[in-house]
C-alpha cells in the first residue's frame, strides 16, 4: 500500500516538473504571416498590392458603414460638397456636409442653414476636434492617403531585401514604380483638399513639419516624375513589367480599360493626373495663361481614347468594392427617389441638356421624397439613378451593382484628359478646339447630342457646355467640389437652381449661397498627436 | 478555539504514542445537527493529548481512561464535551457565532475565517434565491458586500456585470476568475454552471486577497464549491418550478398618441407627394414620406391617428409574458470511503419578445470522493452543460432598436397577400425601423452550447507535517451556431427596398444590401475553447510548541504551489449562399460556399509561489509570500513577473486584558490588514506583429494592420492595500438583537501598465497601438452588518446589510486623452488623467439663460440672452419668434464631462424569517443611489418624433402647446443624436429583488416519507423605485463587464418581472 501511495506522489511530482518547459512560452501566432514573409517576391507583390487597394482605400481605424469607405465615404464627401448628392443620415455629420448656409427660394423666402453652428465653416471648426475621432468627416481623406503613402514607403524600403527572378531591375522598377504613382496619387488628393500637408517618405514615423498645400502638390509632381523614370527602367522587360503589374492589379479590376496598362499607357496617366494637380488648385479666375499651357501640354500626352488605366471594380464578396456600397452611385441608385443613402441633387439633373441620352438612360423620376426639415432644403428630390441603366444603348450607366458592372476610374481617365484639354483651349481662344473635345467626351459616353464644335458658340456658351459636362461626365468620382471651388462657387451665389423645398413646392430659381470652406483645416485627429513643428506652414485656413 | 486547534494538531501525533495506562477502546460517531457524518474532527481525551480524528464516515475508536471525558471538535462546529462512552453519537452544532466559517479562496489552504488577513464574503446555498433562475451570476446580485452586482440586460441567458473591487484593466474588463472547487474555469460561462450544484460561494475582491493567483487574479475571485455527498441516509432531493415572467416598464415607456405630421384638412396624413399617405398592400410598406415640419415653430404635436393612419401600440404587439421552467434531481449520500452527489437540472425560458426564440440549458453533475488508503484522498468532479438556444438576436438589442425607431403607425402585423411580412415599411416609418416579424419569418438559429468541466483532486496528508494536493482540470465549450436563412427573393418588400435579412453574405457597409437578391443562406460558425489548469502544492505545517518543544504558541505553515494554465481557442464559420429552388437543403447544395473565419489562439501560463505564515496562538499572524509568473503574452524576453504579498491579523479579543464584560458585550474584535499585487494577463497574441492579408479576388494581399501589437507588451499590475476589521457584539440578553457582526473593509489599490490601444498619428500610417498606457487608482469601502434580530422558540429572524462604495479614476495615460466611442451608440467617452473612468463627455442643455461653466463663464453672452428665455419645462430655448430656431433648446457648442456615472454607493438589505421550522420568508431590497445612465434609446426616440415626451405640451413665450421643435431641436441642435445632459439620468434605484415565502408541509404535517416538501413562492424585480424615464434603471448596454462602458441605455432589454411558484422534495 505505502509502494503505491508513493507510486502515486511520483507521478504527481514528475507531472508537476514535466510541464514547466519555458520554452513552450514561445507560441506562435498561427493565423497571420510575420512581416518577414513580405521579402519575397511574391511577398513584396502582395503587400504592394495591399498597401494600396486595402491600406489606400479600405483600413482605417475610424469607419462608418453608413458613407462607407474612401470611394464612397471620403469621396462623397466631395460629391455632397460638389452638390451631387444629399443625405438624411447623421452619421459624421453627413448631413451638414452639404448644407449651403443659404437658399433663397423662389418666392423670396430665405432658408438659412438649419444647423448650430449655422455657417459650414464654423461647423467645421466644430467638428475637426480629435476629441471627435470618426465623426470628424475631415479625418478621412488625410487617413487613407496617409496609409496609402506609409504603405508605399514600406515596400520601397522592403524593397532591397527581395530577390526577384528574371529582370530583377525591370521587375523593383516596375514595383517602385507603382508605389510612386500612389504616393502621387495621395500627396495630389492631400494637398488638393487640406490647407497644409506632410512630406513623409519613411514608413510608420512622422514629423511635424508641417508644409502649404502647394508644396504638397509639388511633392506630388515630384513623386509622378519618379513613377515616370522608373517606368522607363520598367520598360526594359516588358514581360516582367507585365508579369508583376497582372500580380499586382487584382483579376476583378483587370476588365475593360482596367487592363495592364503598357508603361507608355502608364506614363500618359500620370501627365493626365500632373494636370489636374495643376487645374483643380487654381481658380479659374486666376488660371495664368502659362497654367492652360502647361495643362495642355500635359493632356496632349495625357490618357487618349482606350487606354488602359487604374480602375476599380466590385466582385461578389466585395473585396475591394462591395457592389452595393463601394462606389457614390450605387449609395444613389434605389427603386424611388431618397431610397438611398445618397440622394440624387436637383442640381444634377438640372444640368443635362434635353435628349441627353445619359439622361433618359440613368434618371429615373419617382414620387418625390421630402427628408426632415432640418437638414435643409438642398436634399429633397424628385429624382434617383436607375440601377444599371434604363435600356439605352451605348449611353454610360453610372450606377450599377451587378457585382463587377461598374468601373471606376480611380486616377483619371481619358474623359477627364478629354475636358482639360477642352478647358484648356476654350480659355486659350481655341473655342472650336475645346467644343470638339467636349464632342469627344459625349461620343465615347453616347450622350447622343448634336457636335458643339463648328456651332459658332460664343466663349460664354462654350464655358457653360464645358461645365456642365464636367458636372455629368465626370460625376460621383470625387471631382465636383474641385470644380465648385475654381468656379467660384462656394463663395458667389449659384443662380437659377431647382430646389423642392421643405413644404414639398418645386423651385427653378432658387439662388443657393454654398459657404464652403475651399481648403479643409489639418485634421486635429494628426495634430494632437503630431503637433506642429516650430516653422511649420499654418495648419489652419484663414478664411 | 485555541485549544481546539492545537488538540486538533497533536491527535495525529499522539496515534502514534503507544498507550500505558489502563484504558478501554471507545468507538464513536461524530454527525452535524441533520446526522451527516463529520470526517477530520478531532476527538480527544480530556486532560491529556490522547486523541484521535474521525474517518470520513464520522466514526472514531480511541482507548481512554474509564471515567474520562472526551473533547470533539471540528471546525465550523461548536465544540462539544461528552463522557467517553462506547458507541455514543455526537452530534455538533454549527458555530454560528461570527467568522466560524472556513474559507479556502485567496489562501491556499482551509482556514477559519478568524485567522484570514483579509476579507472573504461567502454564501450559502441556502442564502442564493431558490431556483429562480439557476444562474449563480443572477444569485449573487446583493449578496456580496462591496461589490456591484448587476443584472444589465433582461435577455435570456445574458451575463451579469461583476465587478468587485474597481476598475483595473480597460482592455479585460471587471469580470473576475472563477474557481470552482480550485480550479479555474476559464473555457464556460459563469452563468452555464448550475446553481443547484453549488454548496457555496466565495469571493475575494482585490489583489490583496487575490495575490495567490498573481498575473490573473487582479479582478479578483469567485470560487464555487460543490455540493458533496455527506455520510447519513442517502438523499434524493427534487425540486421543479415555473415562473412567469414580463419586461419591467418601471418609467412607462411608450410610443406618442399624437403626431404632427402634415395633413389634409380632415387630418389624414400626407405624403411628400402631396396626396394622402397610403399603404401599398403588395408592397407592404408606404412608397411616400410623410412631411414632417418638426421644427416649424408651429408645429404641435397634438394630432390623432385618427383617420388614414392608426395608432399601434408595438410593445403590446411584440412583449409576451413567458413561463421559465425549472427542474432539478439530485442523488447525494456517503458510505464508507465513498461519497457521492448525482445532479441533473434541467431551465428554459422563451424570449419576453415574440419570436426571438428560447433558451434552455440542463446540466448534469457528479462529484465523487474517494478515501484510497489514509490520508489519500482522490475526488472527481464532473458537469456536463448543454446550453441551446434560438435566438435570433440574443441580446435583443437589434429588435428593440427597430421597433422603437417605427413610428406607431405601423402595423408590423400586416402579411401581404403572399403570406409574407415586410422588413421595411418606409422612411414614412422611420428610416431605423424595421419590422421584428420579418427576421422571424425568414430567420433561425440554432446555437448549441456544451460545456465539459472535469476536475481531478488528489489529497495527501504525508505526515502530520505535510500535506501535498494535486487538482487538474480541464475544461472544454463547443458552441455552433447555425444561422439558416431562408430564400426572400420571393418578397416584393425586401426587393423593392432592397432590404434582405442575412448574416454572413458579403457586404461592407451595414444597412447596404448584399446582392440583387437574397436567395437563402446558411452559417455556421463553430468555437472551441480548451482549458487546463493544473495546480500543485505542499503544505507545511509545524507547531514549535509541540514539535519542536519550544514554549513559544507558534505556528507555521508554509505553502509551495505550481500552477499552470493554458488556453486553446479557435473559431471557423463557413457560409453557403444562393440556396437551390427546392427544399430541404444542407450547406452542401448551395451555390458558394466560403470560409468566414479561421482563427487558433493558444495561451500558457504558469507560476510559482511560496508563502509562508506565522500564527502566534490565536492571537495574531502574520503572511508574507511571492508568487512568480511566466506567460506566453509577456513582452519579448518572456520574463517572469513577480508579485509580493504579506498580511497580518490581531485579535484584540483574545489578548488577556479582553475578558469579563468586554468579552461579554464585544466577543470578537479583530483587525486585519493586507497587501498584495496580481496582474492581468494582455492577450494571446498581443506581442507578437504580423501582416494582415486579404483575398482580392484570388490574389492574397499583404496588408498593414489598422491596430497593432506591441512586442514589449507587460502584463497589467494591480497594487491593493486594504485595512479591515471584524466585530462581533452581543447586543441584548433576551431573545432579540442576541448577536451583532460587522465586518468592515477599506481598500485602496493602484493599476499601473494598463493596456490600451493607444492612437498614432495618421500620417505614421498607423491607427492604434497597444500599450501600457494608463495608471488606474480605485478606493472603497466594503461593509457588511449581520444581526440576529429575533431568536425564540420558534421564530428566527435575520437581517444583513451589504454595503459598497467605491471609486476608480484615471492616474495617468500616455499621450492625449483616449475617446472611445460607446458600444452602446453614439454617445462617447473619454479616458484622461484625472478623471472616472467611464465619464462621459457632451453637449449641454441651460436652465438660466445667465448660466455658466465651471470656469465661471457665462454660456450665452449677456448681449444674446435677451433671445433665448426659460420655457415651462425648465430649459433654455430660443425665444424670438423671428430665430431661425424659435422654441429649439439652447444647445452649448462645446462638450463637457457630465460626471462621474457611477453610484455614490449600493446597499443592499436581506431579510431571512423562519417559523417553527418550516415557513421561511425572505425578502431583498437593493438600493444603488446616484448612478446614472444615459437614455439613448429616449434620445433616438426624439429622432422621428416617437417618444411619448412629444405629446407633453410646454409653454415658451407665453404660448402653450406640444411643440415639435423643441423636442426635434433637443435631438438635432448642434449636434444629431449628439450625447446631450438632456438625456443624462440619474439611475438611481430602490428595487425589491427577492421576496419568497416557503412552507415545509413534511414539517407541518410531520409527514414522515419526507424530509422536504415544500412549496415555495417568489418574485423578483415586483417594486422599483426611481426617477429614471427609461424601461429599467439597472440596464446598461456596454459588453457585459466592460471597464468604461457602463452607463449608457442604448435599445437594452429591461430586465423581468417575475412570479415564481415552486416545488422542493426531499426524501
Amino acid at each position: 500500500m505505502v509502494q503505491k501511495k508513493y507510486l502515486l506522489i511520483t507521478i504527481l511530482s514528475a507531472t508537476l516538473l514535466g510541464v514547466s518547459c519555458k520554452k513552450d512560452l514561445e507560441i506562435i501566432n498561427p493565423n497571420s504571416p510575420t512581416p518577414a514573409s513580405a521579402t519575397s517576391e511574391a511577398g513584396i507583390i502582395g503587400l504592394a498590392q495591399g498597401g494600396v487597394y486595402v491600406n489606400g482605400f479600405r483600413d482605417l481605424k475610424y469607419g462608418d458603414g453608413v458613407f462607407g469607405l474612401f470611394w464612397s465615404g471620403a469621396i462623397g464627401f466631395h460629391d455632397l460638397l460638389g452638390d451631387e448628392i444629399g443625405a438624411e443620415a447623421a452619421n459624421s455629420f453627413l448631413n451638414q456636409i452639404g448644407c449651403p448656409d443659404k437658399v433663397v427660394l423662389d418666392n423670396n423666402t430665405t432658408v438659412l442653414n438649419p444647423n448650430a453652428p449655422n455657417t459650414f465653416k464654423a461647423f467645421l471648426r466644430q467638428v475637426n476636434q480629435n476629441s471627435y475621432q470618426g465623426q470628424n468627416f475631415i479625418y478621412y481623406e488625410w487617413g487613407y492617403m496617409y496609409n496609402m503613402i506609409s504603405a508605399c514607403n514600406s515596400v520601397l524600403e522592403t524593397l532591397d531585401k527581395v530577390t526577384f527572378a528574371g529582370n530583377a531591375a525591370a521587375k523593383k522598377a516596375t514595383i517602385q514604380a507603382w508605389c510612386y504613382y500612389w504616393k502621387g496619387f495621395a500627396y495630389a488628393r492631400i494637398g488638393s483638399i487640406y490647407y497644409a500637408g506632410l512630406i513623409n517618405n519613411t514608413s510608420f514615423a512622422t514629423n511635424g513639419n508641417y508644409v502649404a498645400k502647394e508644396k504638397i502638390i509639388d511633392e506630388s509632381n515630384a513623386q509622378l516624375d519618379k513613377a515616370t523614370a522608373a517606368l522607363t527602367t520598367a520598360a526594359g522587360s516588358a514581360a516582367d513589367y507585365t508579369t508583376v503589374m497582372t500580380a499586382i492589379i487584382p483579376p476583378f479590376n483587370q476588365v475593360g480599360l482596367g487592363a495592364v496598362p503598357t508603361t507608355d499607357q502608364w506614363k500618359k496617366a500620370i501627365n493626365t493626373l500632373k494636370a489636374r494637380n495643376i487645374l483643380v488648385n487654381t481658380t479659374v479666375a486666376n488660371m495664368t495663361a502659362a497654367q492652360w499651357t502647361s495643362i495642355l501640354s500635359l493632356v496632349n500626352s495625357g490618357i487618349g481614347n482606350g487606354d488602359n488605366v487604374f480602375t476599380g471594380r466590385s466582385n461578389a464578396t466585395g473585396d475591394f468594392l462591395s457592389p452595393q456600397s463601394g462606389v457614390v452611385s450605387a449609395k444613389i441608385q434605389s427603386s424611388a427617389a431618397g431610397g438611398g443613402t445618397y440622394k440624387l441633387s436637383e442640381r444634377w439633373v438640372q444640368e443635362f441638356n434635353t435628349a441627353d441620352k445619359r439622361y433618359v438612360q440613368n434618371i429615373k423620376q419617382t414620387t418625390q421624397w421630402i427628408g426632415n426639415t432640418d437638414r435643409g432644403n438642398v436634399f429633397n428630390t424628385r429624382f434617383t439613378l436607375y440601377n444599371g441603366g434604363n435600356g439605352v444603348s451605348g449611353a454610360k450607366v453610372f450606377a450599377n451593382t451587378s457585382p463587377g458592372a461598374y468601373e471606376l476610374y480611380l486616377a483619371g481617365s481619358y474623359e477627364e484628359n478629354e475636358l482639360m484639354k477642352a478647358e484648356a483651349k476654350i480659355y486659350s481662344g481655341d473655342i472650336n478646339g475645346g467644343l470638339q473635345s467636349i464632342d469627344n467626351v459625349r461620343t465615347y459616353q453616347g450622350a447622343g447630342l448634336a457636335p458643339l464644335a463648328g456651332s459658332g458658340l460664343s466663349l460664354a456658351q462654350a464655358k457653360e457646355e464645358l461645365r456642365k459636362e464636367r458636372r455629368i461626365a465626370l460625376a460621383f468620382i470625387g471631382l465636383s467640389f474641385y470644380d465648385a471651388r475654381r468656379w467660384g462657387l462656394l463663395d458667389n451665389p449659384r443662380t437659377n437652381c431647382v430646389v423642392v423645398d421643405n413644404g414639398g413646392t418645386l423651385n427653378t430659381k432658387a439662388t443657393i449661397t454654398y459657404g464652403y470652406l475651399d481648403y479643409w483645416d489639418v485634421p486635429d485627429n494628426e495634430l494632437a498627436y503630431n503637433p506642429a513643428a516650430s516653422g511649420s506652414a499654418p495648419t489652419k485656413n484663414p478664411k | 478555539m485555541r485549544k481546539k486547534t492545537l488538540m486538533g494538531f497533536c491527535a495525529m501525533l499522539l496515534l502514534s504514542i503507544s498507550v500505558f495506562a489502563q484504558t478501554s477502546p471507545v468507538t464513536g460517531k461524530v454527525t452535524d445537527e441533520k446526522g451527516a457524518a463529520i470526517g477530520g474532527a478531532s476527538v480527544l481525551e480530556k486532560g491529556t493529548k490522547n486523541g484521535t480524528s474521525t474517518s470520513s464516515d464520522g466514526i472514531f475508536t480511541l482507548s481512554v481512561k474509564k471515567g474520562s471525558s472526551l473533547v470533539i471538535s471540528s471546525l465550523g462546529y461548536d465544540s462539544k464535551e461528552v463522557k467517553a462512552l462506547d458507541g455514543i453519537s455526537v452530534s455538533l452544532a454549527t458555530d454560528v457565532k461570527a467568522l466560524s466559517e472556513v474559507v479556502v479562496t485567496g489562501l491556499g489552504v482551509a482556514t477559519s475565517k478568524k485567522k484570514v488577513a483579509f476579507a472573504v464574503e461567502s454564501v450559502t446555498s441556502d442564502k442564493l434565491p431558490a431556483g429562480l433562475t439557476a444562474d449563480a451570476g443572477q444569485a449573487l446580485v446583493g449578496k456580496i458586500a462591496g461589490a456591484q452586482i448587476s443584472s444589465t440586460n433582461g435577455s435570456p441567458g445574458a451575463p451579469v456585470n461583476i465587478l468587485l473591487r474597481g476598475i483595473n484593466s480597460l482592455r479585460a474588463g471587471t469580470m473576475p476568475m472563477i474557481l470552482l472547487d480550485g480550479i479555474q474555469v476559464a473555457a464556460t460561462d459563469f452563468n452555464t454552471l448550475d446553481l443547484n450544484g453549488i454548496e457555496r460561494i466565495e469571493v475575494v475582491q482585490g489583489a490583496a486577497a487575490a495575490s495567490v493567483y498573481g498575473a490573473q487574479g487582479a479582478n479578483g475571485v469567485i470560487q464555487l464549491f460543490s455540493k458533496k455527498g455527506k455520510q447519513g441516509r442517502t438523499n434524493i432531493d427534487f425540486s421543479t418550478s415555473i415562473a412567469t415572467n414580463e419586461l419591467l416598464n418601471v418609467g412607462k415607456v411608450h410610443k406618442a398618441y399624437y403626431h404632427s405630421l402634415q395633413t389634409d384638412a380632415n387630418n389624414n396624413v400626407l405624403g411628400a407627394s402631396g396626396s394622402i399617405l397610403a399603404f401599398d398592400n403588395a408592397l407592404s410598406s408606404y412608397t411616400d414620406n410623410v412631411v414632417w415640419n418638426s421644427l416649424d415653430p408651429t408645429n404641435n404635436n397634438n394630432k390623432a391617428y385618427n383617420k388614414n393612419l392608426s395608432y399601434y401600440d408595438h410593445y403590446k404587439m411584440f412583449f409576451q409574458n413567458t413561463n421559465m421552467y425549472n427542474n432539478s434531481l439530485s442523488i447525494s449520500g456517503a458510505k464508507d470511503k465513498i461519497d457521492f452527489s448525482i445532479l441533473a437540472s434541467d431551465n428554459r425560458q422563451k424570449s419576453v419578445f415574440k419570436g426571438n426564440g428560447d433558451y434552455s440549458r440542463s446540466n448534469l453533475i457528479s462529484n465523487i470522493g474517494v478515501e484510497l488508503f489514509k490520508g489519500l484522498k482522490f475526488r472527481s468532479l464532473t458537469q456536463l452543460a448543454y446550453t441551446k438556444n434560438t435566438l435570433l438576436d440574443p441580446t435583443g438589442r437589434t429588435y428593440f432598436y427597430a421597433l422603437n425607431n417605427s413610428r406607431p403607425f405601423a402595423n408590423y402585423d400586416y402579411k401581404s397577400p403572399d403570406g409574407n411580412y415586410g422588413a421595411y415599411f418606409g422612411d414614412a416609418v422611420g428610416v431605423n425601423g424595421y419590422n421584428p416579424n420579418y427576421q422571424s419569418q425568414y430567420g433561425a438559429v440554432t446555437d448549441k452550447k456544451i460545456d465539459i468541466i472535469q476536475n481531478f483532486n488528489l489529497n495527501y496528508r504525508v505526515n502530520k507535517f505535510v500535506e501535498l494536493d494535486a487538482k487538474y482540470g480541464l475544461n472544454y465549450q463547443t458552441d455552433e451556431i447555425i444561422n439558416n436563412i431562408s430564400a426572400q427573393d420571393n418578397n416584393l418588400n425586401a426587393d423593392y427596398w432592397q432590404y434582405w435579412l442575412e448574416y454572413y453574405y458579403p457586404r461592407t457597409s451595414y444597412g447596404a444590401p448584399s446582392a440583387a437578391t437574397e436567395t437563402g443562406e446558411i452559417n455556421t460558425t463553430d468555437y472551441k475553447t480548451t482549458f487546463q489548469n493544473f495546480l500543485g502544492t505542499a503544505n507545511v505545517r509545524f507547531d514549535f510548541e509541540k514539535d519542536f518543544h519550544l514554549k513559544v504558541p507558534i505556528k507555521s505553515t508554509t505553502l509551495f504551489a505550481y500552477d499552470y494554465r493554458k488556453k486553446d481557442y479557435s473559431s471557423y464559420a463557413t457560409y453557403g449562399v444562393d440556396a437551390p429552388s427546392y427544399t430541404p437543403y444542407t450547406t452542401v447544395n448551395m451555390a458558394t460556399y466560403y470560409v468566414a473565419s479561421d482563427y487558433k489562439e493558444s495561451f500558457l501560463t504558469f507560476g510559482y509561489l511560496v508563502n509562508q505564515k506565522f500564527e502566534w496562538g490565536d492571537i495574531g499572524g502574520v503572511t508574507a509570500g511571492f508568487r512568480s509568473d511566466y506567460s506566453s503574452a509577456f513582452g519579448r524576453g518572456q520574463k517572469p513577473q513577480t508579485f509580493p504579498m504579506a498580511n497580518g491579523y490581531l485579535r484584540i479579543s483574545s489578548l488577556p486584558f479582553w475578558k469579563g464584560s468586554i468579552t461579554n458585550t464585544i466577543s470578537e474584535f479583530k483587525i486585519r490588514s493586507s497587501y498584495g499585487e496580481a496582474g492581468i494577463q494582455p492577450g494571446a497574441f498581443d506581442r507578437q506583429p504580423t501582416l494582415g492579408t486579404k483575398n482580392l479576388g484570388g490574389s492574397s494581399a499583404f496588408v498593414f494592420r489598422t491596430s497593432n501589437p506591441n512586442q514589449d507588451l507587460n502584463v497589467e499590475i494591480s497594487k491593493e492595500l486594504e485595512i479591515g476589521t471584524d466585530l462581533s457584539f452581543n447586543a441584548l440578553k433576551g431573545q432579540w438583537l442576541k448577536t451583532i457582526d460587522l465586518h468592515l473593509t477599506y481598500w485602496k489599490r493602484s493599476s499601473d501598465n494598463v493596456i490600451y490601444a493607444v492612437d498614432a498619428a495618421p500620417s505614421t500610417g498607423t491607427g492604434t497601438i497597444l500599450n501600457n498606457a494608463f495608471g488606474l487608482s480605485s478606493n472603497g469601502i466594503q461593509a457588511s452588518l449581520g444581526l440576529n434580530v429575533l431568536s425564540s422558540k420558534k421564530w428566527n429572524w435575520n437581517f444583513t446589510a451589504n454595503f459598497s462604495k467605491q471609486t476608480s479614476k484615471i492616474t495617468s495615460v500616455t499621450g492625449p486623452p483616449v475617446v472611445i466611442t460607446s458600444s452602446a451608440g453614439s454617445s462617447s467617452y473619454i479616458l484622461q488623467a484625472g478623471e472616472k473612468v467611464g465619464q462621459l463627455y457632451g453637449y449641454r442643455m441651460l436652465h438660466s439663460v445667465n448660466q455658466t461653466d465651471e470656469n465661471g463663464n457665462l454660456y450665452i453672452d449677456k448681449a444674446n440672452q435677451s433671445q433665448y428665455a426659460t420655457a415651462s419645462n425648465g430649459w433654455v430655448v430660443y425665444n424670438s419668434s423671428t430665430s431661425g430656431n424659435y422654441k429649439q433648446p439652447y444647445v452649448t457648442p462645446n462638450t463637457y464631462s457630465f460626471g462621474d456615472p457611477n453610484p455614490k454607493f449600493n446597499i443592499t438589505f436581506l431579510n431571512d424569517l423562519t417559523f417553527s421550522n418550516f415557513l421561511v420568508i425572505s425578502a431583498q431590497v437593493d438600493w444603488v443611489k446616484g448612478s446614472h445612465l444615459y437614455n439613448q434609446t429616449k434620445e433616438w426616440m426624439y429622432r422621428d418624433g416617437i417618444s411619448g415626451d412629444y405629446d407633453n405640451p410646454i409653454t415658451i413665450n407665453s404660448t402653450t402647446g406640444a411643440w415639435s421643435a423643441f423636442y426635434r431641436g433637443v435631438y438635432a441642435q448642434v449636434s444629431r443624436n449628439g450625447t446631450k445632459d438632456y438625456f443624462y439620468e440619474d439611475a438611481s434605484f430602490v428595487r425589491l429583488r427577492n421576496i419568497s415565502a416557503a412552507l415545509d408541509f413534511a414539517k407541518i404535517f410531520k409527514i414522515k416519507q419526507f424530509q422536504k416538501l415544500q412549496l415555495v413562492l417568489s418574485g423578483r424585480n415586483l417594486v422599483t423605485l426611481t426617477k429614471y424615464t427609461g424601461m429599467d434603471p439597472e440596464i446598461s448596454s456596454g459588453t457585459a463587464n466592460s471597464a468604461f462602458d457602463r452607463g449608457v441605455d442604448h435599445n437594452t432589454v429591461p430586465n423581468l418581472k417575475s412570479y415564481q411558484v415552486g416545488l422542493n422534495i426531499g426524501l
